[in-house]
């Protein structure tokens, strides 16, 4: 037993399971398909729940009405298309858009004349959540029309000061929490099915009956799958950035990020394998663990926002870290107060603790002659 | 260094309530080809677990080469090559690849590997089929295969269970040839099988487990002359009268005379020298017409000692 041999193993593992997928057409579009239609689903889910489809009637085009319009634009809560009444109604009878605003006729002249005015708005509220998009957002554009229109009749105003050099849009901020999702899902899964196939083919015995160290097999595995997937990560974070338009700030952080997570993400998923010895209990059990780990890791924000509880959560999570540690290398800023380094050593330490259990539960499998 | 390649010493091994293998006392001599035999279920695969490292034994010690296997299985593990049922083969993989990534597993010196492997595919006449995958290969071919592999490293002791299981005739004896050669070159080998002939063929000594039990241990001669009874047919003239078929009742180690279809058959126990005795007493009063003897072998031994046939 030499470190020599040891080195040797992790090599032959990695290799061996390398060329055991490149067989398995299955696996290679697995790993492809899996992130690809991660990223795609979480991006329309965004895209559509983000802006409120309103149709605005124009029945004035004054000044005014134009300004109005124009804040209506720049609040980020409308997709808004300017209709006739007739088409309007038709369009929210059909359920196309959730609002019609009615500009009316006078709005101009009333306005002038400091008399009040009525906005119509009508709202198809079946669904609370863009409902009350429209609720809040519609007083909210009548307040930034009328800071811009009469800026002697709003004196209240903010003075907002920026924490970050630039904004960061919703899209692109998801977009990257989904690249981490992407990673997770396909590391736990790949990296399950790599471990339950030994049990599933009896190869596992030409492993448990070698020398080798356990924890050398559970590394090279580790490796092989990483590899093996890399190419996949790279198509994913190449969709978001050329597509979502997401530019790593820090491009070569982003490369070992990627393949640190992906590597803690197999280590669990050869753990799960390990464990469950079936594919078809490891596969939904990756699913399974994958998406609330998502979700309660802060995606859509930092996860302390989501509130104390939540937060606590997210803290045990890889993918808290793994999101962070992305945000970062995306676009350069830290979303919650661990550092980066705290992120690359809670992964790393995720990664070191699977190997080892995973070797921990081969050296304590049984299996038949 | 000790004779014994194996040793197992008041071995029990328990899951649950389950006794698989009970008090089992064993001990293999180096350089020995010894066989398992017994029905599914009777303790073999327990055993041979439990030999490999692959189980801890409840009670009692299993010693390998020389090393305890509680504390040294690892270790010991390089000296041990292995033929599992199953084969435990990448089917998705060549052969040579296959064989490859077992050299990187135990170690193999790097300079050594592609001469081992030549050697090896050679001796099991796959080289042609090196690069094929094993998924293509016939039943017999990976167990050939798996035969190289587990000789790849150079082991000292080897596990064969069930090596000819579903094997063809032709490969079953070419595997039988490989075996007899491991012997040529000093090496120990544990064999399970459920076949008596092979068990006949290949080995030196032969247990016999029942309900995990250990029933018998010897050589298969030995076994055959203790348990098995030879069947002496003669056909004499004139047919023998009542009073000579009794005193053939009264040789010693007869068991059993019958008379029918004008054959007089004798049961002689195991291969006992009784056969000289009944021949020089029948023809006293008779001409022997004609003699036939029925050697006895492993099923009538196991038939004698379980009271059921291997396969029931």
């Amino acid at each position: 037993m030499s470190l020599e041999h040891d080195f040797r193993v992790i090599r032959a593992a990695a290799r061996n399971d390398i060329q055991v997928a490149l067989t398995d057409r299955v696996f290679f579009f697995l790993g492809l398909i899996i992130p690809l239609n991660f990223l795609f689903v979480f991006i329309l889910f965004a895209l559509s729940g983000g802006l409120a489809p309103t149709a605005i009637v124009m029945n004035d085009h004054g000044p005014l009405a134009q300004q109005f319009v124009e804040a209506m634009r720049n609040s980020h809560s409308f997709r808004i298309h300017v209709a006739d009444a007739t088409h309007a109604q038709r369009d929210i009878e059909a359920g196309d858009i959730v609002a019609v605003v009615t500009i009316p006729a006078s709005f101009d002249a009333d306005l002038r004349a400091g008399r009040k005015v009525e906005l119509p708005v009508l709202v198809n509220n079946l669904q609370t959540d863009f409902t009350n998009d429209i609720r809040r957002a519609v007083p909210l554009a009548i307040t930034s029309f009328y800071a811009s229109a009469f800026p002697d009749q709003v004196v209240v105003q903010a003075h907002e000061v920026d924490l970050q050099p630039q904004d960061t849009d919703y899209v692109p901020y998801l977009a990257v929490s989904i690249v981490v999702g992407a990673v997770l899902i396909t590391g736990i899964l790949q990296g399950s099915i790599v471990a339950a196939r030994e049990y599933e083919a009896n190869t596992i015995k030409e492993l448990m009956l070698s020398p080798a160290p356990r924890w050398t097999l559970a590394a090279g595995k580790v490796i092989g799958t990483v590899i093996l997937n890399a190419g996949a990560i790279a198509v994913v974070t190449g969709v978001v950035v050329l597509l979502v338009g997401a530019r790593p700030v820090h491009p070569l952080e982003l490369v070992g990020l990627a393949l640190l997570t992906m590597a803690a993400a197999v280590s669990i998923g050869i753990l799960a394998g390990t464990l469950l010895k079936r594919r078809q209990a490891a596969i939904p059990l990756a699913i399974g663990l994958t998406l609330p780990l998502f979700f309660v890791s802060g995606p859509f924000g930092p996860a302390n926002w989501q509130g104390s509880v939540a937060g606590f959560l997210a803290l045990l999570s890889p993918m808290f870290y793994a999101i962070e540690a992305f945000q970062h290398a995306f676009h350069g800023y830290q979303t919650a107060p661990p550092s980066l380094v705290t992120d690359v050593v809670v992964l790393t330490g995720f990664a070191v603790v699977s190997i080892f259990a995973s070797a921990l539960v081969l050296s304590r499998t049984r299996v038949a002659h | 260094m000790t004779d014994y390649a194996i040793e197992l010493t008041g071995v029990t091994k328990r899951f649950g309530d389950f006794t698989a293998v009970k008090d089992l006392t064993l001990r293999v001599a180096r350089g020995e080809i010894f066989g398992l035999l017994g029905p599914n279920g009777s303790g073999k695969t327990t055993t041979i677990n439990m030999v490999s490292g692959l189980s801890q034994p409840t009670t009692g010690k299993v010693s390998v080469l020389g090393h305890d296997m509680a504390s040294d299985s690892r270790r010991m593990r390089r000296s041990l090559g292995s033929v599992p049922q199953e084969t435990a083969l990448y089917e998705e993989l060549s052969a040579e690849a296959n064989l490859r990534f077992h050299a990187d597993l135990f170690d193999v010196p790097r300079n050594d590997v592609e001469n081992r492997i030549k050697q090896l595919l050679d001796l099991v006449q796959l080289q042609e089929r090196r690069r094929s995958r094993v998924s293509t290969f016939s039943g017999g071919m990976k167990r050939r295969l798996a035969l190289a592999r587990a000789l790849l490293h150079d082991p000292e002791l080897l596990y064969l269970d069930e090596p000819t299981l579903g094997v063809d005739v032709q490969s079953r004896r070419a595997l039988w040839d490989y075996i007899l050669d491991l012997k040529k070159q000093g090496k120990t080998a544990l064999i399970t099988t459920n076949y008596l002939e092979e068990a006949n063929t290949l080995c030196d000594r032969i247990a016999i487990l029942d309900h995990g039990q250990l029933v018998v241990e010897d050589t298969p001669a030995d076994l055959k002359r203790k348990y098995g009874d030879t069947v002496i047919e003669l056909e004499l003239d004139p047919a023998p009268k009542a009073e000579l078929l009794e005193e053939l009742r009264r040789v010693a180690g007869v068991t059993e005379v019958t008379q029918a279809d004008g054959l007089v058959k004798v049961t002689v126990e195991g291969e006992h020298a009784a056969a000289g005795d009944v021949v020089t007493l029948v023809t006293r009063s008779s001409r022997l017409v004609g003699i036939n003897q029925h050697q006895p072998n492993l099923d009538d031994v196991f038939l004698s000692l379980t009271g059921r046939a291997l396969r029931d």
